[in-house]
């Protein structure tokens, strides 16, 4: 299976590499370990984030496909669906049959057809529609919810700014 | 958990030696008065079971209600019709070239196993995932839903 993984795991690389999908670019961080991706997410157009470089780590278990990776972001990031430390929490990434919360369908859940790309693209569409139902970040949740146009707008764009000032340094 | 194997009353060296194989394979304490025990080669044979998708282990480490569960679902996946990519003759398998799951193409001769949906996937890929969770990855229909209707309109 680790022999599976690692040889799934080159060969989007190398079709991200030769076809790269609008939106996110990705890489290794370290070229030695096809497990551990860098991926930045253009912030989609006509959104908050829209204009922001947001820098994530993907990491991907010996069992993949079988099992989801972890995505964290690097960059700070102020969404309902991003813990304060990074991490993503989005229904795709959770382990199929494993339902803490009780209101996930299984077609919403992780399966071993999803690559890097439809990941991206999920992640994507959560920046773009945050899910305040299931918050990583109750206090960013909170704030979309009551006023998305006051205090979560001022910090979305500070981490817009900050995130353009890391892209270019 | 009972120590049923252990017969206490019992002074004959060699009978202990002789269930000595058994107890290994079956995990249990061994006893401190008798010679090291055997090298856990069993171990690495073992295979890894997953009673929910994230969590891996042994055959000895499951509960009762949960082997059960497992041996089941080896069952219906065994049942499961399966078969050799003959590059698409018959029609059905006309379009599919790659398995979605290893992205690889389909190779005449590779084992590949039927979904009652009509997907396919190479057999090794399919039935690890199934393992986990009983759904046609690229559909979401649950298999054992699937048969049932099969059985039914058949």
């Amino acid at each position: 299976m680790t022999e599976q993984s690692a040889l799934l795991l080159r060969k989007q690389l190398a079709e991200l590499n030769k076809n790269p999908v609008e939106g996110f670019s990705a890489g290794l961080i370290d070229d030695d370990d096809i497990y551990k991706w860098e991926v930045v997410i253009i912030g989609p157009q006509d959104t908050l984030f829209e204009g922001g470089f947001f820098k994530a780590y993907l990491t991907f278990p010996y069992d993949y496909p079988l099992r989801p990776p972890k995505m964290k972001f690097i960059t700070e990031i102020w969404h309902p669906n991003v813990a304060k430390n990074g991490d993503v929490c989005i229904s795709i990434l959770h382990e199929p049959g494993e339902d803490k919360f009780g209101y996930e369908k299984p077609e919403e859940r992780w399966l071993p057809i999803h690559t890097v790309e439809t990941i991206m693209i999920s992640v994507i569409s959560m920046l773009a529609d945050p899910n305040s139902d299931s918050p990583a970040n109750v206090d960013a949740a909170k704030e979309w919810r009551e006023d998305p146009n006051g205090e979560f707008k001022r910090k979305v764009a500070r981490c817009v700014r900050k995130s353009q000032e890391m892209a270019f340094d | 958990m009972g120590n049923c194997l252990k017969s206490p009353t019992s002074d004959d060296i060699s009978l202990l030696h002789e269930s000595q194989s058994d107890r290994a394979s079956f995990g249990d304490g061994t006893d401190p008065d008798l010679e090291p025990p055997p090298p856990y080669q069993v171990k690495a044979h073992m295979p890894m079971y997953h009673p929910t998708p994230s969590q891996a282990r042994l055959a000895t480490q499951l509960t009762e209600e949960e082997q059960i569960r497992i041996a089941q679902r080896i069952g219906l996946i065994q049942h499961l019709p399966k078969g050799v990519y003959d590059g698409g003759q018959d029609g059905s398998e006309k379009k599919i070239r790659e398995c979605v799951i290893c992205m690889l193409d389909f190779v005449y001769g590779d084992p590949i196993r039927f979904l009652p949906c009509m997907h396919i996937y190479h057999m090794d890929c399919i039935d690890d995932w199934l393992m986990r969770s009983f759904t046609c990855p690229s559909c979401m229909e649950p298999v054992d839903a699937a048969l049932l209707s099969t059985y039914e309109t058949a």
